[in-house]
């Protein structure tokens, strides 16, 4: 078994042992799961995609997978990407609790920045806020106790703080033959990671309801209503993992571009029609807040909204076939 | 999960390399259209078919002593993609190259397959599909058509339905009732290799709703069949048109049946699309792509020598949904143009002929049982 399997076996071990329902709904109250980052950071995977974490991007990607199976309630996808970038500057990596965020603007005097990023995951209980802007590309370090904090979470209770920033900031330089729009679909994967174990978990969530749960003296799962139900379910499951996978075989490919708009929007789109198959399985059962369904669900109707939706990728690819032409459609299919 | 696994698989160099012999061989043989059609089923040319065969494009996985090209499943992938996608008439051999051949292969005697898959590769000998019937369709076990054993082999009496170019083609292999075993409708079953055009067989057109004659109705009326025209043991016949069904159910021809109403929507909508009509295109190539690596990783198991039913189902069911979304949508996205204009000559023809998407090859809702038994629920 290699290496990088061996850290996704661990992890779902992990996830496995500590994500429970409990620590799920305080999360989602507002309170950091410090002894689970501590667990993940003991670990070493906030650091996988770095030499010295051993692993690489690919490896980051498959680790958010899992992550997405149990929603794991940590800014995790954000300390993967921030310390890949900063690992590849002056900055090396952060040890500590990181988060990342993209800004699209920053006015910069001397020494001095004044920064607002919007939506950053968890910045409430980090020591750091890193943060990237380009072009050319620039990764600067935050304090947190720097920071003007607002606290604010997405429709899953996920903590989704704004930040403003202004003083001297550490300036780390920027890795090499990085784009800040490269960063934005690294963090488009994330989220199409993330919603593919979320999926696979509804869907392994409504095949156990279906088997067990009764009505008219049988197992709901024996009507061809749900039945074909499910199977779209399954359907929409397989295409995300698909087109997942198919993007993080690509990262370091001219195509890796195409193949995130692809694996965004169509997981985006597996996301709400997968959502709404499982609850339609699970009755008033899975409308209640007692129930884990929705930890899932919600999270992904939040997923497919963040670092783009749908339409955004879709019009990108859209766009880029318009411009090629008719006759090169099927080139641009089939990755020519 | 059982049948959601698709792995990773990237067509191989040998395969890409493929791609440009294709396209030449296309620039040279397509023959002048107006409105190249995507459709497996669109096409009937026996000289394209030949041309085909000459160039080593059929029977490309099958071994060089029938004529084969003991290429892999990848290299067969590329060619029937790109001739899909350039709405190559591919009909007349299709069926004898995707199903017929390998069926043949794996439970043909000897002498069969020295007698058809030559033929087949060169693109001169063409198969019909004989499992529906006027009273079975998705339930085939059903099927009445009966083999009555006489000496030196069988009298066949029934009728075959929706036979897609029987007309046209050279042999059909029907699936009969050769024994009638109580309380077991899966056994009984035989496959028997019979002339289209021999005594006893009688072929009629069923005009479709696009006013077309390709398929149609085969009576048979006590047609002698010889014993060595039965396909693999006599009564295995459910086995043998199970295991057809991996390879009838994953191709690209599962997906790409409207990818012309694409191609002419693009070109009409031009190099400035409005917002919505970009996120239309940029939708539906995400999906296209996204059923291709499906498709190409069922090939990879094809490869690998596995039978992967739950997977090719469920290729099917969603690239079948996708096929008949895809003229819908691009119409409503579509600028207005008069009905001579290319594109919507394209998308009546599709729309006339996308009923039969979801129904050939196994209907919606039998996929949608079939991968719901590959998920534990029956």
């Amino acid at each position: 078994m290699d290496t990088s399997q061996l850290v996704l076996d661990t992890a779902e071990r992990m996830f496995g042992d500590h994500c429970d329902k409990t620590l799920l709904d305080r999360a989602e109250q507002g309170h950091f799961p410090a002894a689970l980052w501590g667990i993940v950071a003991e670990n070493g995977l906030p650091q996988l995609a770095t030499a010295a974490g051993g692993g690489t991007l690919a490896d980051a990607f498959r680790l958010l997978r899992v992550a997405g199976r149990f929603a794991v309630p940590l800014p995790l996808a954000e300390a993967l990407i921030a310390n890949h970038l900063m690992a590849g500057t002056n900055c090396g990596t952060f040890d500590g609790r990181v988060t990342l965020g993209i800004a699209d603007s920053h006015s910069a005097e001397g020494g001095e920045v004044n920064v607002e990023l919007a939506t950053v995951p968890w910045a409430r209980a980090c020591e750091r806020v890193c943060y990237v802007i380009g072009d050319p590309l620039e990764v600067i370090l935050l304090d947190v106790a720097d920071c003007d904090l607002r606290t604010h979470a997405n429709i899953a209770g996920e903590a989704r703080d704004a930040v403003r920033f202004l003083g001297v900031p550490t300036r780390c330089g920027a890795p090499p033959a990085v784009t800040v729009t490269r960063v934005f679909e690294w963090m488009a994967l994330s989220r199409a990671a993330l919603m593919s174990g979320a999926l696979e978990r509804v869907l392994a969530l409504s095949l156990d309801y279906a088997k067990t749960r009764k009505q008219f003296g049988r197992q709901i799962g024996a009507f061809q209503a749900i039945q074909h139900n499910l199977a779209l379910l399954a359907g929409q499951v397989a295409a995300a993992l698909r087109a997942t996978d198919a993007a993080i075989a690509a990262l370091d490919s001219p195509r890796f571009a195409v193949q995130v708009a692809v694996a965004k929007s169509r997981v985006g789109e597996a996301a709400g029609s997968a959502s709404e198959i499982a609850h339609q399985t699970h009755g008033a059962m899975g409308f209640t807040h007692e129930h884990q369904l929705h930890h899932f669900t919600r999270r992904l109707l939040a997923w497919r909204d963040e670092y783009g939706r749908e339409s955004y990728w879709q019009q990108r690819i859209g766009r880029q076939i318009a411009q090629g032409g008719a006759d090169a459609l099927w080139d641009f299919v089939v990755g020519r | 999960m059982e049948g959601l696994r698709f792995d990773d698989i990237g067509l191989p160099r040998a395969a890409e390399a493929l791609r440009a012999e294709v396209r030449a061989f296309l620039a040279e043989h397509l023959p002048a259209t107006a409105l190249p059609d995507s459709d497996f089923n669109h096409g009937h040319d026996a000289k394209f078919s030949a041309a085909l065969g000459q160039r080593g494009f059929i029977g490309m996985t099958w071994p060089k002593q029938y004529g084969g090209g003991e290429r892999s499943f990848f290299e067969r992938y590329v060619v029937t993609e790109e001739l899909l996608a350039a709405g190559a008439p591919v009909s007349a051999h299709w069926i004898a190259d995707r199903q017929s051949g390998p069926l043949l292969l794996r439970y043909g005697t000897d002498a069969q397959r020295a007698k058809y898959l030559p033929a087949i590769t060169r693109g001169e000998c063409y198969f019909s599909i004989g499992m529906s019937e006027p009273d079975s369709g998705s339930d085939l076990a059903s099927v009445r058509t009966s083999a009555k054993a006489v000496d030196g082999g069988y009298v066949v009496n029934g009728t075959k339905v929706w036979t897609t170019d029987a007309h046209r083609n050279h042999f059909i292999i029907a699936l009969v009732r050769t024994e009638t075993v109580a309380d077991n409708r899966h056994a009984g079953l035989s496959q028997l290799i019979i002339d289209l055009h021999g005594t006893g067989v009688s072929v009629r057109p069923i005009r479709n709703l696009a006013g077309d004659e390709d398929f149609n109705e085969v009576v048979f009326t006590d047609c002698f069949v010889p014993a060595e025209q039965v396909v693999g043991k006599p009564g295995n016949g459910w086995e043998q048109v199970t295991s057809e069904l991996s390879y009838e159910r994953s191709g690209p021809e599962r997906f790409l049946s409207a990818f012309r109403v694409l191609v002419e929507f693009v070109r009409a909508v031009g190099p400035t699309p409005t917002d919505h009509q970009a996120a239309v295109i940029g939708r539906l190539a995400a999906h296209l792509m996204t059923l291709r690596q499906m498709s190409i990783s069922v090939a990879g198991m094809l490869q690998a020598g596995t039978s992967p039913a739950i997977e090719a189902a469920l290729v099917k069911a969603l690239g079948n949904d996708f096929e008949k979304e895809l003229p819908e949508v691009v119409r409503l996205a579509a600028p207005h143009l008069a009905d001579d204009h290319r594109f919507r000559a394209t998308l009546a023809q599709t729309l006339l002929h996308m009923p039969s998407f979801t129904l050939r090859g196994g209907t919606r809702e039998i996929l949608r049982g079939v991968i719901a038994r590959g998920l534990g629920l029956r």
